[in-house]
């Protein structure tokens, strides 16, 4: 087992990886960009190194100085968290070609998969279905043919890109002539690569995303389907499982689909496979081939320490039980609370005034808030996790709406008020929401 | 003194319990008169406002933070391990007292086997070394202090 992790992250992530280290008795180092220098896992961290000034390209993004900050620490291994380097696969690499492990997938799955076009191509190949779509277009006449050959409405979105970023929609070809250049521009800009391809739009879908663990020896099993139809510009807001969308045989049908073809695959750590639900089909859009920010919701209903099952999978544990070991109890919710204004979503950064979480039974918060704090202005704006679990969908309902009513946070504005509307709206409280609902009934700035 | 409605600071107040502090060798002094209150506190350590204990700040945390303010800071631009001469053995680069002119070599960090020299921001005489030879720096630490 590990001696010492490095966690190559911020904010909550950074806390949460901690956390998981020092319930295994694995020291820890915190390294961080000057912005981040009162974190709370900075302080809470057995050692931390300054990497580097605010900007993330300088900081939380330089490979050199977080493998100097692992020299100079004697670290064994780099958890990446999700987001900066967790998908990079030079990055994953580079670790391992300086004697660390890199927690996580092999720099070859990560590339597969980081590839949109050939992700697609792979799962189809391994048997999954995939959205409609073609392969990588870099010239608007090739685009105007693919597009014509799926047919419209087109999504149009970068090979390179992912996140839900870098996509735009076009209803005709006049359209699709407008929005190319464009997608082109962000795409080069957002992810370094200016190469597309489309996908038939669907309209009124859910998105369920599978959680696949596997021990890169032989075994891989799932932790349920998640369902994040809860979106505003493609950024999730909300996570819940089960999806209230799926009947049990869906749910069994596309996670069993899930964990064969990464067993096929060979996966080794944590992954999850999206995929967009509608008419009674699935059709697979994308693999994270990392943590991802909801994670909480499935380590409720199982039981299972998802990062603690990273760390294990890295140090070369096998996974030690099988799917018939994993036992899905109840429901579980998460509210995603941002530092930005509730009805404008106008970023919030500033110093918190007053702090206080809820708690009770089935309350868990995942954040690096404290009074006192000051959220910086460089980073995205997620700063805390409101998870509940309940043993029915409504029990969980009941229970986040008492635990939005105690949660205090002060100084900033926070999208807390948000959730409480959501909370109060008849189609979220029957789990009858697709992708496109919550920017029709709530949001006047899209 | 001052009226109780006066919100400015009394600066004489304030260098009187200073003065005071230094000469009976307290280190914190609180002085309440009526519904006012000053509290002066000697070499403060860096606290948060946060009412849980935290543990301290840790071993690579560098130079304390009133030296980082120091006009006449080295501070390093990035991380690894600084040593103060070429090589082993050598001598260094530089010594308390001594002259340098901009661009002199001060010291050098290393990282992934790569040496790089960090030179003088300018023209003047070295007042303080502040890491130890074959130390590891993070970045914006303080290395030196120039005048």
């Amino acid at each position: 087992m590990f001696d010492k992790v490095l966690i190559a992250n911020r904010g909550e992530i950074a806390l949460r990886i901690h956390r998981a280290c020092r319930e295994m008795g694995i020291r820890t180092v915190a390294v961080h960009s000057t912005a981040d220098a009162n974190a709370m896992h900075v302080r809470l961290a057995d050692e931390s190194v300054c990497i580097g000034p605010p900007s993330a390209r300088e900081s939380y993004l330089n490979v050199p100085a977080i493998l100097s900050a692992a020299a100079i620490t004697g670290a064994d291994a780099i958890h990446p968290g999700l987001g900066f380097l967790a998908e990079n696969a030079e990055f994953a690499q580079i670790v391992g070609e300086h004697d660390l492990v890199f927690i996580g997938p092999s720099p070859e799955h990560i590339r597969l998969m980081g590839d949109k076009v050939v992700a697609k191509r792979t799962a189809r190949e391994l048997g999954i279905p995939v959205v409609p779509g073609g392969e990588a277009v870099t010239e608007l006449d090739h685009a105007r043919q693919e597009a014509d050959r799926v047919g419209y409405p087109i999504l149009v979105k970068a090979a390179a890109g992912g996140g839900g970023r870098g996509m735009r929609m076009a209803r005709n070809r006049g359209e699709l002539d407008t929005v190319f250049s464009i997608a082109q521009a962000e795409a080069q800009t957002f992810f370094g690569n200016g190469a597309l391809y489309l996908e038939r739009f669907l309209a009124k879908p859910r998105h369920i995303e599978v959680q696949i663990l596997g021990d890169g020896q032989g075994s891989v099993v799932h932790l349920g389907a998640r369902d994040c139809s809860l979106q505003r510009k493609h950024q999730k807001l909300l996570e819940e499982t089960p999806s209230p969308g799926l009947n049990a045989s869906e749910r069994q049908r596309i996670c069993d689909l899930a964990a064969a073809t990464m067993r096929k695959f060979g996966y080794k750590s944590a992954g999850t496979l999206e995929f967009l639900h509608q008419d009674g089909e699935f059709f697979f859009i994308e693999m994270n081939t990392r943590l991802q920010v909801e994670h909480p919701i499935s380590e409720m209903v199982t039981g299972i320490d998802i990062v603690r099952e990273q760390i294990r999978i890295a140090a070369g544990a096998p996974l030690g039980y099988s799917q018939g070991d994993i036992v899905f109890s109840g429901h579980a919710i998460e509210c995603r609370i941002n530092a930005e204004h509730p009805d404008t979503f106008a970023p919030s950064p500033g110093t918190i005034q007053r702090y206080h979480a809820p708690g009770g039974m089935g309350v868990r918060i995942d954040s690096a808030l404290y009074q006192g704090y000051t959220v910086p202005p460089h980073y995205d704006s997620l700063v805390a996790k409101l998870i509940v679990h309940g043993s029915t969908r409504n029990e969980c309902l009941m229970r986040l709406r008492r635990a939005l009513e105690e949660f205090v946070v002060s100084g900033i504005e926070t999208t807390i008020p948000l959730h409480q509307k959501i909370m109060a709206s008849d189609a979220f409280i029957n789990g009858d929401y697709d992708i496109g609902w919550f920017e029709r009934t709530f949001d006047r700035t899209s | 003194m001052t009226k109780q409605s006066d919100l400015t600071v009394d600066g004489d107040l304030v260098r009187a319990l200073a003065a005071l502090l230094e000469e009976t060798g307290l280190s914190e002094i609180e002085y309440a008169q009526g519904d006012r209150r000053i509290r002066v506190v000697r070499n403060a350590p860096t606290v948060p406002a946060v009412t849980v204990s935290m543990p301290s700040p840790n071993a690579a945390s560098g130079a304390p933070v009133a030296e980082a303010e120091l006009a006449g800071a080295v501070k390093a631009p990035m991380v690894g391990t600084a040593y103060l001469a070429p090589q082993p053995g050598a001598p260094r680069f530089v010594n308390v007292g001594d002259h340098v002119r901009e661009g002199q070599p001060l010291l050098v960090i290393e990282a992934m086997k790569v040496m790089n020299q960090i030179q003088a921001p300018r023209t003047g005489h070295v007042k303080e070394i502040l890491v130890a030879d074959g130390t590891p720096v993070e970045f914006g630490q303080v290395l030196m202090v120039l005048e």
